[in-house]
């Protein structure tokens, strides 16, 4: 469990990556965050980069900012900073409840937000939360700057919107103030994978839900919104079977792949129960809110 | 993570032997000092990978190993061919090796996935693996056989073509009056149930340094292997050197589990290399050698077991029969079955047995050993099949068990295999367990939360814990059988040196997470008044060691109190000698006391250990002629109760008599939609006998009943229709952690033996021999409203949701 020699270079800053990335772009270079997932991919010799470049010097992408509520939070912040932060528990509760979700404290003590987002693994909880809140990821290159919307970042399994040259560098997180969340997930054991796992936002209007969010890992072959759930959820009535109603709409159509773990039937029952769940929790959590 | 009660001592007279001192072995694990085989190195040693097949059944058409060969820093590649030159078939226990040859690399074919095939001998482990990404093979696919059943069918592919089948071991035992029973009962309970493969789990996998010199023709080497005596002499053979030039030296296991119990093969293939390349060579294995080709898989069973039962609950006879998938090899032959055949009647009085085991092979990797070996599956099958006994008379399960129960004047009990249990009061223990696990608490809560649709089920199973195996077991299952060998020492080597000080010396008992180190310094301080923390323990390796059998079917603190007893005693006897003509007094006026011989009566006149030991030491000659200098003596301990099975086999004698029993209570809540099961509480109460250290035993427990909870809930080696390996690393292979083990209540209960010195049994697995049928029994509780039952473990939640899914389609009624 040794991975193959590789070249290795560990810039102090972004544009130092960028120009690396751009130097070594024929080698197709990996871009190394917390290493959480990179390393036992290379040391099982599931991945074969001949060039990694180290972001784990690049201090000046380890920050969090909160702006009127909006949250930045640089590329290489490590996750168990999203637990600590009372900036994110204020301003996305969805964040700071999935994050603690994430595998086990050491490895959130190592692994990072953008590493999660960047390396898109179908079960990840990040892809999920960053559908759901509606976040923009920004992704630098020698090029410039571009940010992409979460909706069309996340492409398939370990694919997203970035170009070989980029590097996702901050994760912006819009305002949402007085939302009902939730975020649950089914796991074999703590800390291992979930099957599934959705993120619900929910907002009430008057009696009525307003706005919905809602996306799922694990269920799919990449993070998804699930829209036309979230449609029927608009404006219905709490009390009566939207959340159930919506918990089917979720599941259907979608064709989770089966593992050492679980079928994908099973996972598609998972869905239904934990979409059912999230949206209880988070209705529960917009009516305390008032 | 326990809350263990402090029993009251059983012997008041008794100083260390039950106490819980500080384990004499943690500081130097704490500090990072323990010395584990990833430490260990030697100037210019070569380090080894292995080519694993990625056939489950495969002939080997060719290996090209040029490339390989001529990467920079690969010292040699040896493929399957070279060493069934260099070395001869690993040693072999199972029926008959010559028809199902098992070698340290595969020959001419693979039969399953993980096998090696190659090795790749290089200046670091980097390169090596490197190289065996070179090594290019050319494999002829051959039908897979996954499933034992299939094995059986006639014309299915065959694993060892030598055997003519797929069955390495097929007989029938009848012990008792069965046929009688069963005509007598008022009704027979079937079961069919399912023991899924799992196995144990070190942190360290296993790993050997060896070192060839062949200038001397002496092997070297250093293992963490636990095994590394008793059978030393097989492994020369393989290697094809004198015995005495091989010396092994042990190393800490760090974790075991009965996983590293006869860990030969890491040592066999350093060893090989080293003698190829004239250089130290490191083998450890890595996490996926370790799942896939460590040769100690645990129990694989199918069983259709029938009870005869009376309508007043009395169990009278048992008919199992039971289907083991071995996979590819079969080491111990079906030794895993003498450990069932021990305590195969659990603590009831069942009046007669009949056991059919057909041991199978398949393309998997074998079985070894894991906690419990195989004794854990008769308790989880007897337990299952009571329990529905209970259901199926309509009373109450506990009431049955008691009902059942050998009585505390009844021992020692010959049960019908031939087995003695040495003592025991079972209803003491089940009452203590009663309480510890809130019994009539939780039956009110199960009724409680029913009412909101919530699924709580308890589990309550008593069931035995067989310690101190003799070998017969292995080797009872033959009329004529290869080799009857019925030693299985331990020794201790006690020094008390010209200050009083006192080194023990074990010959066995590379540190494997237990405290062997804790246990003989504790029985050290007992004979001689030391604090144990003050007692030093040292190993030997075997070159000059004495008989030793190491850990295993726990034995270690019962064999090693023996031993300590055996050489503490020839040490005291030597020195009232020496104490009785220093005070010139006779020997027999003597008493030990506080650490030193003092006359009776007269305390004033007395001589302290370290008094005697330096006169015995530095004074020769103020001794009379026949003394010799020095303090210093040993004690080759051998099994204390073992008898000869007799010849038809109806009676197998006695071969694990220091009998253990616990009672546990599982309460658990089953989540109806997922499936998943969680533990609102828990309580374990055993009966080891004379505890030595409570605390120590509380950790084996625990420890224990975290991996039962794995294996009743998520652990299995699954193997997919092709063969492969699904769960071949941590990622898929999944244990409980602390976030999935509840806080366990525990509680002792002491029966000391009459057999073994102060009466200590063995508690090294009851744990894990405990849990799988616990919770299982807990489970079936649970859902016992929806009419769902569950007859396979692990209970994956889809199994679960699989079973209610069954009751709910069934029709009403």
């Amino acid at each position: 469990m040794k991975p193959p020699p590789f070249y290795y270079a560990a810039p102090a800053t972004v544009s130092e990556a960028l120009s690396l990335l751009s130097e070594h772009r024929e080698s197709e270079p990996r871009v190394l965050a917390g290493g959480q997932s990179l390393v036992p991919l290379m040391n099982f010799r599931l991945a074969h980069p001949t060039h990694v470049i180290d972001l784990n010097k690049v201090t000046e992408l380890s920050f969090l900012r909160s702006d009127d509520g909006r949250l930045t939070i640089g590329a290489m912040t490590r996750q168990a900073v999203l637990e600590r932060s009372a900036e994110v528990r204020l301003g996305a509760p969805l964040l700071a409840e999935a994050a603690g979700m994430i595998a086990h404290e050491p490895i959130r003590h190592r692994g990072t937000v953008g590493g999660s987002i960047a390396h898109a693994d179908p079960a990840a909880e990040l892809p999920a939360v960053a559908l759901a809140m509606d976040a923009e990821l920004v992704a630098a290159s020698g090029r410039g700057e571009r940010v992409i919307p979460a909706t069309e970042f996340f492409l398939g399994p370990f694919t997203t919107a970035l170009e070989p040259d980029e590097v996702l560098t901050e994760v912006r997180l819009p305002a949402a103030p007085g939302t009902g969340y939730a975020f649950v997930e089914f796991s074999r054991t703590h800390g291992n994978f979930a099957l599934v796992g959705v993120a619900a936002l929910l907002e009430l209007d008057g009696d009525r839900i307003g706005r919905a969010a809602l996306a799922l890992c694990g269920a799919g072959p990449c993070a998804l919104r699930v829209t036309e759930a979230e449609r029927l959820l608009a404006g219905a009535s709490p009390d009566g079977d939207a959340i159930g109603e919506a918990a089917e709409v979720a599941a259907a159509g979608l064709t989770p792949s089966s593992d050492a773990h679980a079928s994908g039937e099973f996972k598609l029952r998972l869905t239904r129960i934990y979409v059912q769940r999230a949206l209880e929790t988070a209705l529960a959590r917009a009516q305390d809110r008032r | 993570m326990s809350v263990t009660e402090t029993p009251k001592v059983a012997s008041p007279e008794r100083k260390w032997v039950g106490k819980s001192v500080r384990r004499v072995e943690d500081p130097k694990f704490l500090r990072g000092r323990g010395g584990y085989v990833g430490d260990f190195t030697l100037p210019g040693m070569l380090h080894v990978a292995v080519l694993r097949s990625p056939h489950a059944h495969a002939r080997i058409v060719s290996i090209d190993v040029g490339q390989a060969r001529s990467l920079r820093g690969v010292a040699a590649v040896l493929t399957g061919a070279d060493a069934a030159q260099l070395c001869d078939p690993m040693p072999d226990f199972g029926p008959d090796p010559a028809s199902h040859t098992w070698r340290c690399l595969a020959h001419e074919k693979v039969r399953y996935v993980g096998e090696g095939v190659a090795v790749v001998v290089a200046e670091s482990r980097y390169v090596a693996e490197d190289a065996v990404e070179l090594i290019d093979v050319e494999y002829e696919p051959l039908p897979v056989l996954v499933d034992p059943a299939e094995a059986l069918v006639p014309g299915a592919p065959l694993v060892h073509e030598p055997l003519g089948s797929n069955v390495a071991y097929d007989r029938t035992f009848d012990f008792g009056e069965v046929e009688r029973d069963f005509a007598e009962a008022d009704l027979v309970v079937r079961d069919r149930l399912r023991w899924r493969r799992s196995g144990g789990q070190p942190l360290e996998t296993v790993g050997s340094v060896a070192d060839y010199d062949p200038a001397s023709g002496m092997m070297t080497v250093h293992t963490n292997s636990v095994s590394f005596t008793s059978y030393l002499f097989m492994v020369a053979g393989t290697l094809k050197i004198p015995a005495n030039k091989l010396d092994i030296n042990p190393l800490p296991a760090g974790g075991s589990f009965g996983s590293k119990l006869f860990a030969t093969k890491p040592t066999v293939i350093a060893g090989m290399c080293s003698k190829v390349t004239g250089r130290p060579v490191s083998y450890i294995e890595d996490r996926v050698d370790n799942i896939s080709n460590c040769d100690h898989h645990g129990s694989d069973r199918l069983y259709d077991v029938e009870l005869a039962v009376m309508r007043d609950g009395t169990l009278r006879g048992i008919k199992i029969d039971t289907i083991d998938d071995y996979g590819a090899y079969i080491q111990f032959g079906v030794g895993h079955h003498g450990n069932a055949l021990a305590q195969v009647v659990g603590p009831y009085r069942i009046g007669s047995v009949q056991y059919r085991v057909r041991a199978v092979l398949t393309n998997k990797n074998q079985q070894g050993a894991y906690r419990g070996f195989g004794s854990e599956v008769n308790n989880w099958m007897l337990e299952c099949v009571v329990d529905k006994a209970a259901r199926e008379i309509g009373m109450d399960p506990v009431e049955l068990r008691r009902k059942n129960f050998i009585q505390p004047d009844q021992f020692p009990y010959f049960i019908p295999t031939g087995n003695v249990y040495d003592s025991g009061d079972y209803d003491a223990v089940l009452d203590k367990a009663l309480e510890l696990g809130e019994y009539r608490h939780w039956r009110s809560e199960q009724q409680r939360l029913a009412a909101q649709g919530r699924h709580i089920g308890i589990g309550l199973i008593t069931c035995q814990e067989r310690s101190v195996f003799s070998a017969t077991e292995f080797w009872f299952w033959f009329d004529e059988p290869g080799a009857p060998v019925t030693s299985m020492p331990e020794s201790v080597t006690l020094k008390i040196d010209a200050t009083g000080g006192v080194t023990a010396t074990l010959y066995s008992c590379a540190f494997w997470g237990n405290s062997p180190e804790t246990m003989v310094a504790q029985l050290a301080a007992e004979e001689f008044d030391v604090d144990p923390h003050d007692v030093t323990v040292a190993y030997q390796g075997t070159n000059q060691g004495l008989p030793a059998t190491g850990p295993g079917g726990s034995r270690t603190t019962v064999m090693l109190a023996g031993a300590v007893k055996g050489a503490s005693g020839k040490i005291k006897d030597k020195a009232r000698q020496a104490a009785a003509h220093m005070l010139e007094i006779s020997p027999d006026d003597l008493e030990w006391v506080g650490g030193g011989y003092q006359v009776k009566g007269l305390p004033d006149r007395r001589k302290s250990l370290a008094e005697i030991a330096v006169a015995l030491h530095l004074f020769k000659h103020g001794f009379p002629d026949e003394v010799e200098s020095g303090l210093e003596e040993s004690k080759v301990y051998d099994h204390p109760y073992t008898t000869m099975p007799s010849d038809d086999r109806s009676d197998l004698g006695v071969f694990y008599p220091f009998m253990g029993h616990a009672c546990h209570v599982a309460v658990v809540e089953v989540d109806v939609q997922t499936g998943q099961v969680t533990f609102p509480h828990y309580a374990a109460v055993h009966d080891c006998g004379t505890l030595v250290n409570p605390r120590s035993l509380a950790g084996h427990i625990v420890g224990g009943t975290a991996q039962g909870i794995g294996t009743a809930l998520y652990e299995e080696l699954v193997y997919d229709a092709e063969g492969q390996l699904v769960t071949s690393s941590f990622m898929d292979y999944l244990m409980p952690s602390a976030m999935e083990v509840p806080e366990i209540a525990i509680g002792h209960h002491e029966t000391p033996s009459p057999y073994t010195s102060h009466g200590i049994k063995g508690g090294g697995e009851g744990g894990r021999m405990m849990a799988p049928a616990a919770i299982n029994v807990a489970v079936n509780d649970a859902l016992a409203p929806l009419g769902a039952r569950i007859t396979t473990l692990p209970m994956t939640p889809e199994r679960i949701l699989a079973a209610i899914d069954a009751a709910n389609a069934r029709p009403a009624g």
